[in-house]
């Protein structure tokens, strides 16, 4: 094939493909493979300190849900929020948050993201938009809802993303959330990270329809199903709920299909899924498929690929030290910030 | 570079561990995610699994030792890797011993008791549970400060409680003369009059503020806190000063009754009411009559006294003063009978008799008042009488008279006890403390040092 | 100049709260059940609909939990929401945003965000409600660091703290008892504020200090009107905040009447009484105690119906004199 030739079915490819990849540029693309690697390792960098003992508390990792916290940040600016879960690690750095300050904040320290105040499970970055983790489960829909009544009300052009995860779809405040949201044509995406399993009660066990987004019709809105650990799937669904609800067309209901390969937390001792089960989701890892699909649709080479994990990996190794050499809060400052005045 | 297995914490509060079985020995191939061992918490045994494929080499921790979390157990070299024994200290160097706590001391045999006991007192105080008598913490305080043991206090509250008032009363009573205490009750609580809070709330100023002990000053008959305050503003006392409205006077409602000691009790209560126990105290006339009976039958204590025309002290007063008082309503009216306080024929004032009229204005404040005249001076005669009081008094006391009063003839002090000390004031008249305000004010702040 | 006052009922005090709040503040919006056209379910928001459409003053769902969530995220994002409980009682369904959320989201994000929102809560027993439309839970709510709770007694202070919530950066749980809505009373026209966090003598006396809050006032009143015909005097504190509470108030009031009673409506165990026993127990005051302090609180009983049941479900004004009386003992 000549030159001309090449290109003319590049074209071609490109539009047949989904809509994220002929959406965002390459280096969107390659910033969105850096923000997975980013999560994989802080996760695994968390994991590992926890082990060592270097950390206080639980955590609740997101190893295995890379892409659809990624994927569904990709339409996203600042100054559109996000309300996230117990399981919000990855949601933080795909929103753009620092992982130094992460870390610290995981280690308790005055320089995280909360000031050692809320740690894993609340690490916030409200400039980059996210609203924070939420250690209850459907706690953050009705807040998803209030900002995305918050930005109607003050006329602006920005959407509410509101990650939850499948437990959290039979809560009281995810019908409330919903119904609200739809009744009032608000700019929220509903993200429902179905990872299968609310920690050990799987969601054929818990949830009376076979989908979550199942869900969407009670409330008169679009339900869309999408393979989790498909990173254009997810981008290009995520575009599409977000246009709808800047259009002022009301909410959407995305469910990501996906699977957490570790515990529910570090306490989990994994009795209700089998081994075989869990190896089955490895080997759909979100990661390198998206790195194998980059390559091959020509985004990315593969040295460009290493480059992108060393990148990675160099900043989370910077971010941990930096979090290990950070000073502790003031114990005497324990009341602080509870109040404004 | 060999693969590190470390012991994870596996539960939050895990700060240590322990291995409960090995499935794998030293040098065996492993493969990733094969079981290594087995940990035991005190929850549930959790198993791990191999970080990577290779050669174990190095288990450090031998089972059943608790070992830190995170310390290394043992290395993993992947295939082909040469080994080395690592130099450093491994995790068995750093184990915990299994148990670290000192050891118990020797056994005693049976527990030992402490030494032989008295057994308890006899329930000698009745209220309280074993710790004293009950007693309010107000009580408690005060009794501290009287330096006196509660349980030589009656108490009067429920079930016996001891209350602020019994302590004074108790401290009052022995700060008597001992003929005087013998005769006095052993609960020398006083049965207090209905009048007496039918008047509560007496009106009361703090006219200066200070530190130390107060001078509380008492007005006459038909008078008003007011009185006071041109004679405080050139005293230069050092000490708070605070002046009260007695009942149908100023600023007071009227009382129920006028004997002596309904008037008294409601001083009391206002005296009280300002957290005052003890004072230096001045006081005009009829005032003065009440407030001796107040010292004498309530757990107020004086630290001086000073009596300026005091009443009480004989049968004779200016009973054509005090029914033309009475019933004067007009500056012309009022004036005349004004004029008779004072022996200077400049006085009164105009402002000293605006100031009457304006509380004559008061319907119900000069009903109070010719009620209170009718009880205590009915037919031109002093029914009051505070001589045998004034004697049991332990109070430095002084007492001021104007030659020339025309109200009560100043002939009264005569046989007071000698203790007492006596003023006779040439060319004063019923007024000693506008008349003579710098004689008086000196000699007040006498008092108050002497009596401090 | 002072500002004219005029009579207003103490709900025509909060809407006028309401009213001004919208006008001077665009941020400033309503929601709750049934708050517009309909009014409000005590004619609280009347025609405020009207005046600032339906956009600012938004009928919710009957989705408490989701409505106060709602709220949190408005308030998170650049708006003052006041959130309509139609009864304090339905706030147990939204205790999740409330709690964790509302009073928590400022601390856990390590002071990045504040929460300026007003939940306005009606309260409180005396109209044959019953048991899940009559409670006075504040205790509750002021047990939470990161909340602030006030309790008007007046359509003055009504007005006054409403206001001053509506400016506050954090979270406000005004308790509005029920009874009150009708009682008239003087109030200045245009904006002021009464401080959070500042009780009022509204009676002083000499003999024994009463602690209460909004319709307990006004028994206290009654009561101590009663006794000071028998010379006791009753020192009346309107403690007006529960949270932050007025502690030096109450210690300078005890320290001076040497007893202390709290006369509150919500249930007496473990209330608002014990707290205000504990801050005097723990302070100098203590010393100044002549006489046991006395809590009367609601029953150990939900809200009943009969209303001779419910009238001694909570304390009343012969209650209060006779308390009172007793505690006053040989004092006077």
């Amino acid at each position: 094939m000549d030159l001309m030739e090449k290109a003319m079915s590049s074209a071609e490819v490109r539009a047949n493909l989904p809509e994220a990849y002929r959406r965002l540029s390459p280096d969107q693309l390659k910033q969105a493979l850096k923000k997975m690697h980013l999560i994989r390792l802080f996760e695994e960098g968390a994991e590992d300190s926890y082990q060592r003992g270097l950390t206080y508390g639980t955590m609740h990792l997101s190893i295995g849900q890379e892409a659809s916290a990624v994927g569904i940040c990709a339409p996203l600016t600042d100054a559109d929020t996000i309300t996230s879960t117990h399981r919000g690690h990855g949601h933080c750095i795909a929103k753009g948050a620092d992982p130094k300050k992460m870390f610290a904040e995981f280690f308790g320290k005055e320089t995280g993201y909360c000031r050692g105040r809320g740690g894993s499970m609340h690490i916030a970055d409200v400039k980059t938009g996210n609203l924070g983790a939420n250690g209850i489960v459907g706690g953050g829909l009705p807040i998803a809802v209030g900002a995305a009544l918050s930005m109607k009300l003050q006329g602006k052009d920005s959407v509410s993303i509101c990650f939850f995860g499948d437990g959290a779809n039979n809560e009281g405040a995810f019908h409330e959330a919903l119904n609200m949201a739809s009744v009032w044509k608000l700019p929220v995406v509903f993200v429902c990270e179905n990872n299968q399993y609310g920690m050990s009660t799987s969601t054929e066990r818990s949830t009376a329809v076979k989908n979550v987004a199942d869900r969407a019709v009670a409330y008169s809105m679009p339900g869309v199903i999408v393979d989790g650990n498909d990173f254009a799937a997810v981008a290009s669904a995520s575009m599409a709920a977000v246009d709808r609800a800047k259009r002022g067309e009301g909410p959407t209901l995305i469910e990501c299909k996906t699977y957490r390969t570790r515990g529910h937390s570090r306490s989990d001792r994994n009795r209700y899924r089998t081994k075989e089960e869990i190896e089955a989701w490895v080997q759909r890892d979100p990661i390198p498929r998206f790195e194998q699909e980059l390559i091959g649709l020509g985004f990315l080479t593969a040295a460009e690929a290493e480059e992108i994990r060393a990148a990675a990996a160099a900043e989370i190794d910077e971010a941990y030290e930096f979090a290990k050499a950070s000073p502790s809060p003031d114990p005497a400052d324990v009341t602080r910030f509870v109040t404004t005045v | 570079m060999p693969v590190e297995v470390i012991l994870p914490r596996v539960d939050m509060d895990m700060a240590t561990g322990k291995i409960s079985r090995w499935y794998v020995a030293d040098g065996e191939t492993v493969t990733k995610g094969q079981v290594l061992f087995e940990i035991e918490t005190d929850k549930a045994a959790m198993e791990v699994d191999s970080p990577s494929a290779g050669t174990i080499r190095d288990i450090a921790a031998s089972e059943g030792t608790d070992i830190p979390v995170g310390s290394r157990v043992a290395w993993i070299f992947a295939e082909g890797e040469a080994y080395a024994p690592p130099v450093e200290a491994t995790a068995a160097a750093a184990a915990v011993p299994a148990d670290t706590r000192p050891a118990p001391a020797p056994s005693q045999g049976a527990p030992v008791l402490p030494p032989e006991r008295s057994p308890a007192p006899a329930a000698s105080v009745t209220a309280g549970a074993g710790n004293g008598p009950a007693a309010t913490p107000l009580a408690r305080r005060l009794a501290r400060e009287h330096g006196l043991e509660l349980a030589s206090v009656p108490g009067s509250g429920p079930r016996g409680r001891i209350q602020a008032r019994d302590v004074l009363v108790r401290a009052e009573a022995l700060a008597r003369p001992a003929a005087i205490q013998s005769s006095a009750p052993a609960v020398p609580a006083p049965a207090r009059p209905a009048a007496a809070s039918a008047g509560g709330g007496l009106h009361r100023e703090w006219l200066q503020r200070g530190e130390g002990v107060p001078i509380v000053l008492v007005h006459g008959f038909g008078a008003s806190l007011d009185g006071w305050r041109s004679f405080v503003t050139g005293a230069a006392f050092d000490c708070p000063v605070l002046a009260v409205d007695l009942p149908g006077h100023g600023r007071s409602g009227p009382a129920e009754a006028w004997s002596l000691s309904a008037l008294a009790a409601a001083l009391e209560d206002a005296v009280r009411g300002e957290g005052v126990a003890s004072a230096h105290f001045v006081a005009h006339s009829l005032g003065a009559a009440v407030t001796v009976t107040m010292l004498d039958e309530l757990p107020v204590e004086a630290r001086s006294l000073t009596l300026l025309s005091p009443a009480g002290l004989g049968p004779e007063i200016n009973g054509a003063f005090v029914d033309g008082f009475l019933r004067a309503s007009k500056r012309e009216s009022l004036r005349p009978w004004l004029k008779l306080l004072f022996a200077d024929p400049d006085e009164p004032r105009e402002a000293f008799v605006a100031a009457t009229l304006r509380q004559k204005a008061d319907a119900a404040s000069v009903a109070a008042q010719a009620a209170l005249a009718a009880t205590v001076f009915p037919d031109g005669t002093q029914a009051i009488d505070i001589r045998a009081v004034l004697g049991r008094l332990t109070a430095p006391v002084k007492v001021m008279f104007g030659v020339d009063d025309r109200i009560i003839p100043a002939r009264h002090v005569q046989g007071l006890p000698g203790e007492i000390g006596v003023h006779l004031f040439s060319g004063v008249g019923h007024m000693p403390y506008l008349e003579r305000r710098e004689a008086v004010a000196r000699l007040v702040r006498e008092a108050v040092r002497s009596g401090s | 100049m002072d500002a004219p006052v005029r009579e207003l009922s103490f709900a025509q005090a909060i809407y006028e709260a309401l009213a001004i709040a919208m006008e001077a503040d665009p941020r400033v919006f309503l929601m709750g059940e049934d708050i517009g056209v309909y009014g409000g379910a005590f004619q609280v928001t009347g025609d405020l609909v009207h005046r600032f459409g339906a956009e600012r003053v938004r009928d919710t769902p009957i989705s408490e939990l989701g409505g106060a969530g709602v709220a949190v995220g408005a308030a998170v994002t650049g708006m003052r929401p006041v959130y309509e409980f139609q009864f304090s009682d339905f706030a147990t369904l939204a205790m999740e945003q409330i709690v964790n959320q509302a009073a928590k989201m400022r601390y856990m994000l390590g002071g990045e965000v504040s929460v300026p929102l007003v939940f306005r809560m009606p309260c409180g027993s005396g109209t044959g409600a019953a048991a899940q439309h009559s409670q006075s839970l504040e205790a509750w709510f002021a047990h939470v660091p990161g909340l602030k709770v006030v309790e008007p007694s007046t359509p003055h202070d009504a007005k006054g703290l409403l206001l001053a919530a509506l400016e506050d950066p954090d979270p406000v749980l005004v308790f509005e008892h029920k009874l009150l809505y009708k009682m008239k009373g003087p109030v200045p026209q245009g904006h002021y504020t009464i401080p959070i966090g500042e009780a009022a003598t509204v009676r002083q006396g000499r003999h024994v200090t009463v602690v209460a809050s909004a319709i307990m006032v006004h028994r206290a009143l009654e009561a101590a009107e009663t006794l000071a015909q028998e010379g006791i005097e009753l020192e009346v504190i309107d403690l007006r905040s529960l949270r932050p509470i007025d502690s030096r108030t109450i210690i300078e009031s005890v320290k001076k009447t040497t007893r202390l009673m709290s006369v509150y409506e919500g249930v007496k165990t473990l209330g608002i009484g014990a707290e205000i026993s504990a801050l005097i127990a723990e302070s100098e005051a203590f010393g100044y105690l002549d006489a046991p302090i006395v809590r009367l609180g609601g029953a150990e009983c939900p809200i009943p119906y009969n209303p001779e049941l419910e009238k001694a479900a909570v304390p009343q004004v012969p209650d209060i004199v006779e308390a009172a009386r007793a505690l006053a003992g040989g004092r006077t």
